[in-house]
């Protein structure tokens, strides 16, 4: 009976892309609201990307990729960046590195300074702290952040804005990414104009992370990121 | 002379997902890197179901370009980066042929057809695709299936059809088509992705 309100058995055939547009629709509907189905289809997925090992290997011409880089060029000039930008501010002579951030986040916090930040990449601050751009996500499209990290990793700071506001049932949660591993760094609410400064909590120093996300999750937070992603970034560690 | 490209990124190789994530905040040399370990998976893969170098190529161009666009809302979660590419690769490789209308006779498709049995190994991609599986394999799985679940899987997989025109084309009922294939993938993910995460 359980599997009558489940499309598990039509999830192969969806994974290949082989169901009639009708049936398709039907199943794409029922997986909006099933984990258990999304979850049995992320399996089938991963079945159909190993069967492309299969395929006679070939090789595009040379003159592909210049190609591809032309074109991406083309899109949006002014969004393609190669090297940071490195700001050249006064040195500080003292200072707890908890103090710097907190001096870093009340800087940015200007508007128009964060009008600058948000143009780019990553700002190399004194004695070695770093202040990173976040990048939103459709379902987030107004939404900016960055990521300060002190020069040892020990302690770091995320500030958001304009984050939509959610239900009382949901809330934001950052997430530090290593290896593939999403470790919770804090879970969250915005105020009235989707603004929120924290302290980023990391049982390890935060140099050896990757990657930050944040997701939104049922409220307390989860085990693992299970809701929409507004907020994506590289921590540029290597 | 600088090619604009990060000597960290050169010399630490990032995981995927620590790519797309620079890919999302615009970094060229992480979309270039990413390209470099996939552009020949895509292209295979886009080759076997197009058979037309010149779309081939169209496609793998668009694949990345895909990428670069919707580098934000990749969720590693659902999929990995290989696997993403794979599925954004067919989906607009089979969209083509569809349009294209261009379906060969049906008549006896195998997959040692589509897929050579003495073709080298692809070492290279081996070492750039994320888990431990290999083309070989992949192959062994796919070769323990019997020969009218490979039949219909192959037709689905490379060819674009849908079970009602795999039925048509094979002139077997619906829903013996359907079976086969639900049959197939199940061994294939036991072979493929539940064996393996157990071992």
């Amino acid at each position: 009976m359980m599997e009558e309100m489940h499309v598990l058995e039509s999830l192969p055939a969806y994974a290949l892309g082989s169901l009639d547009a009708a049936e398709a629709q039907v199943i794409a509907q029922h997986l909006a609201g099933c984990h258990i189905c999304r979850s049995e289809l992320n399996a089938f997925q991963e079945v159909a990307g190993q069967l492309a090992l299969t395929a006679p290997q070939a090789e595009p011409s040379h003159n592909l990729k210049p190609r591809l880089m032309e074109r991406i060029q083309s899109l949006s000039p002014s969004r393609s960046r190669t090297e940071p930008w490195r700001f050249a501010g006064p040195g500080l002579s003292v200072g707890a590195i908890v103090g710097l951030v907190l001096i870093a986040t009340l800087a940015v916090s200007n508007l128009l300074l964060w009008q600058r930040f948000n143009q780019l990449e990553v700002l190399a601050g004194p004695l070695g702290m770093r202040a990173i751009a976040v990048q939103n996500t459709d379902a987030a499209p107004n939404a900016s952040g960055f990521v300060v990290i002190s020069a040892d990793g020990q302690n770091g700071v995320l500030v958001v804005d304009e984050l939509p506001a959610l239900d009382a049932q949901h809330e934001y949660q950052l997430w530090l990414v290593r290896n593939g591993n999403n470790t919770s760094a804090a879970v969250f609410s915005v105020d009235g104009s989707g603004y929120r400064g924290m302290r980023i909590e990391a049982p390890h120093t935060l140099l050896v992370y990757s990657s930050v996300r944040v997701t939104i999750e049922p409220t307390g937070g989860s085990a693992y990121p299970t809701g929409e992603q507004v907020l994506i970034g590289s921590l540029f560690n290597p | 002379m600088n090619d604009g490209f990060s000597p960290v990124l050169k010399k630490s190789k990032p995981d995927d997902f620590h790519l797309i994530t620079l890919i999302a905040q615009s970094r060229q040399d992480a979309i270039n890197e990413l390209y470099e370990r996939y552009n020949r998976l895509v292209f295979s893969v886009a080759f076997a179901i197009v058979g037309d170098r010149s779309v081939a190529e169209e496609i793998t161009l668009d694949v990345f370009v895909q990428v670069w666009q919707r580098a934000a809302s990749y969720r590693p979660e659902l999929a990995k980066v290989s696997t993403w590419l794979i599925a954004i690769t067919r989906h607009h490789a089979i969209d083509i042929l569809r349009w294209q209308r261009s379906r060969p006779e049906a008549s006896s498709v195998n997959w040692e057809d589509i897929s050579p049995q003495d073709g080298p190994l692809l070492h290279n991609l081996e070492e750039q695709i994320e888990g431990t599986l290999n083309k070989e394999q992949v192959r062994k799985a796919v070769a323990q299936l019997p020969e009218e679940q490979r039949e219909a899987l192959a037709l689905a997989y490379f060819k674009g059809y849908t079970q009602s025109q795999i039925s048509a084309a094979l002139k077997q009922p619906l829903g013996t088509i359907k079976t086969r294939i639900r049959l197939a993938m199940q061994k294939l993910r036991k072979l493929l992705v539940e064996d393996l995460d157990g071992s």
